[in-house]
């Protein structure tokens, strides 16, 4: 395979890059009101300079860039050190999700405001007592004239705390399990929701729980048919284990950060651990390019999941035992990349899915 | 173990059960809470002879109650206190040990600057009235140590050069509390300034070898909490209408950490020298950072929670494998030893 960049990647790689070079500060923790609103204000100078979401189409924000592109992308941010993104629970799960499932008016509606960042979003998967088991969520929609009524708990919620909007499912009937769920849009602010901020391990509330009291979602929010939120929700989920939320360059980015803490603390002891983690990222980066000429489909996707996420405790652990004691500049990361293995689907949950649809294992 | 250390066990254990509040205790002054201590001074965990007003411990009893505060993460002075008075004890200075060693069993904390991470260092100055001065040892300490335990808010201040012991005077000294990753664990660094210092004997490296043995009992303690903890979570958690523990993919993975933790109890009890001790530090680093790290895992979203402690076991599992030096450190020791 070729793997050398075409003229017009080269022009948009530099573009970036000099971009970035121009642009990047550091910022504080998006987990605190201030950090956050730090965070929105950077996202919407990515999108005045229509950065913020580059694969979309142009009439939402985006430039139409190839898949190559983004990778190129996501290469130069995370090697630039950027912020985090704070819009990444709609730029990367629900807005994939509209553009398979939702109506032209909602993509209108909503995936401008996203990209602008004028509406920060929030994912609302889990309940105290489903959360690999998702299937066996409690949360309810009822209909009312002109829409739905909301009523539950919703727990785990990535920036809830302070974000706009949330996108989750909810049970609408009949049936039971994995059938008569309901995709639902809602507004964080409505009558009737109450969000608990949720202190992470790093002191921070990174989550949040959500509880709905009668909260009124109008029938424009419901994505997809009533009742079919199940399929909806995961003809998307691999977007979530797969590359759209933790692209090679955040990785490639890590393993470089590491060579030269290396070269800063040599280790023998360590070397090969160190090495380890780089090729790691290198192989993870070579796969991902593998997904230009065949994308990745739904299962393959707990492949990735399961690799990016041990990696990335890999690559921070080891960046510890070279530092020792305080860790500067690793800490946040290594407690961050400790949830990799559990969110978006547990790596338990990912090793059934290879095993049962990918292997062909019984159940 | 013995009946006698059983009992010892069990009342250390009942103590901490009944008082031992860790997330009270991190923001206390001293980082640890002072009215538990003075207990466990009664019960007499320092391994104080009789003779200087201990209870007559020895270092097997400490072990225990070692293992009980580590099953809890309960901050206290009592692995700083154990190698303060074990390298007064190795100095063989009868007068010293005499003085200090009572203080030590009543409850003052002993602090013990030795500096054993890379970059640390503590040196004897030349004398400003050479005239005047017996011994080489004499003169006024200068350097600076990190990673002291208890070291910011010790009554006694030890130190050493590696060559020999110091009883450092206040006056002489900066120490400031230095927070690391492990909230759990006060440490300090501290800077000697040329203040005057009493020589008070020897250094022995065997000090070294007790620091190592002695953490390898709180750290097999911690283990093996976080995996009960896990253990107890897994029988309740239910998804898919099981306990979660019911699964192969979890169910197998404790079974292994059970081997671990029960093999990492052997060497941390049969660390008892040079090789020995600095087995016991690289196995019980290695085997508590793991257990620690699947205590999360099992555990999921609740484990990534501030509220949950889950992330205090895991972050003593770090802290403490960087303690003393990292198992890499000791793994290259021992090479060196076995070489020959």
């Amino acid at each position: 395979m070729d793997l050398s960049l075409d003229a017009s990647t080269l022009e948009f790689q530099a573009e970036v890059r000099s971009w970035l070079a121009a642009h990047v500060r550091p910022l504080s923790s998006m987990d605190t009101a201030e950090g956050f609103e730090e965070h929105r204000a950077w996202e919407r100078l990515l999108a005045s300079s229509r950065l913020s979401v580059v694969s979309w189409p142009e009439e939402f924000g985006g430039r139409e860039a190839s898949l190559l592109q983004w990778l190129v992308f996501e290469e130069e941010y995370h090697a630039s050190g950027a912020p985090g993104r704070v819009s990444q629970n709609g730029i990367f799960l629900l807005a994939p999700t509209l553009f398979a499932h939702g109506t032209d008016e909602q993509r209108a509606r909503i995936l401008p405001a996203m990209a602008r960042a004028d509406e920060v979003w929030a994912q609302a998967w889990s309940e105290p007592e489903a959360g690999s088991d998702l299937a066996s969520l409690r949360s309810t929609a009822v209909r009312r004239d002109g829409g739905w009524l909301l009523r539950g708990q919703k727990t785990w919620s990535s920036r809830a705390a302070f974000a706009d909007r949330a996108f989750g499912l909810f049970r609408t009937g009949p049936g039971e399990r994995h059938r008569g769920l309901t995709y639902l849009l809602f507004d964080l602010r409505a009558p009737g929701v109450a969000v608990r901020p949720t202190a992470q391990l790093d002191g921070e509330p990174g989550f949040a729980e959500i509880f709905l009291d009668d909260v009124f979602v109008p029938d424009r929010d419901v994505v997809g048919e009533p009742g079919d939120g199940w399929r909806v929700a995961m003809s998307t989920a691999g977007d979530e284990r797969g590359l759209t939320l933790r692209s090679p360059g955040r990785f490639t980015a890590a393993a470089t950060r590491l060579v030269e803490l290396y070269r800063e603390n040599p280790d023998p002891a360590l070397r090969d651990r160190v090495v380890d983690a780089w090729i790691g990222a290198q192989a993870y980066r070579l796969h991902t390019f593998g997904a230009l000429s065949q994308p990745l489909s739904g299962p393959a996707a707990s492949v990735t999941k399961v690799f990016w996420s041990e990696l990335d405790v890999a690559l921070h652990e080891t960046a510890l035992d070279l530092l020792g004691e305080v860790a500067p500049g690793w800490r946040d990361g290594w407690l961050f990349s400790l949830a990799g293995p559990i969110y978006a689907g547990t790596n338990e949950i990912q090793r059934n899915v290879i095993a049962e649809r990918l292997l062909g294992l019984p159940r | 173990m013995t009946p006698e250390r059983l009992a010892l066990r069990d009342a250390v254990r009942g103590l901490l059960d009944r008082h031992s509040d860790v997330r009270t205790a991190i923001e206390a002054p001293h980082g640890h809470d002072e009215d538990l201590w003075a207990r466990l001074c009664d019960i007499g965990v320092l391994p104080i002879p009789e003779e200087y007003g201990g209870s007559g411990a020895g270092l097997p009893e400490t072990h225990v109650a070692l293992g009980e505060l580590g099953r809890t993460l309960t901050p206290a002075p009592l692995l700083a206190s154990t190698l303060a008075s074990q390298a007064l004890l190795a100095s063989g200075n009868a007068e010293a040990c005499a003085r200090l060693l009572p203080r030590i069993a009543g409850g003052e904390i002993a602090a013990l600057a030795w500096p054993w991470a890379a970059g640390d260092g503590v040196s004897v100055a030349p004398p400003d009235h050479p005239e005047t001065t017996t011994a080489a040892s004499e003169g006024p300490l200068e350097g600076s140590v990190r990673y002291v335990l208890d070291g910011d808010t010790a009554e006694i201040l030890l130190v050493t050069d590696g060559v020999s012991l110091y009883e450092a005077d206040p006056a002489g000294v900066t120490r400031s509390h230095t927070p690391a990753m492990d909230p759990t664990r006060r440490l300090a660094t501290v800077r000697l300034t040329g203040g005057a210092a009493t020589y008070l004997g020897p250094w022995s490296s065997r000090v070294r070898d007790i620091a190592l043995a002695a953490l390898s009992a709180e750290q097999v303690g911690a283990a093996a909490r976080a995996l009960e903890l896990t253990v107890e979570y897994t029988k309740t958690r239910v998804q898919f209408g099981k306990p979660i523990g019911s699964f192969q993919a979890l169910k197998h993975r404790m079974a292994d950490l059970h081997v671990l933790v029960e093999t990492a109890r052997s060497a941390s009890l049969a660390a008892v020298d040079e090789v020995s001790a600095a087995v016991a530090k690289v196995y019980c680093s290695e085997a508590f950072f793991k257990v620690a790290a699947e205590m999360v895992q099992m555990h999921g979203g609740i484990a990534i929670t501030w509220e949950h402690d889950a992330h205090l076991y895991l972050k003593r599992a770090h802290g403490s494998g960087q303690l003393f030096g990292s198992p890499q450190v000791h793994l290259g020791r021992l090479a060196r030893i076995t070489r020959g």
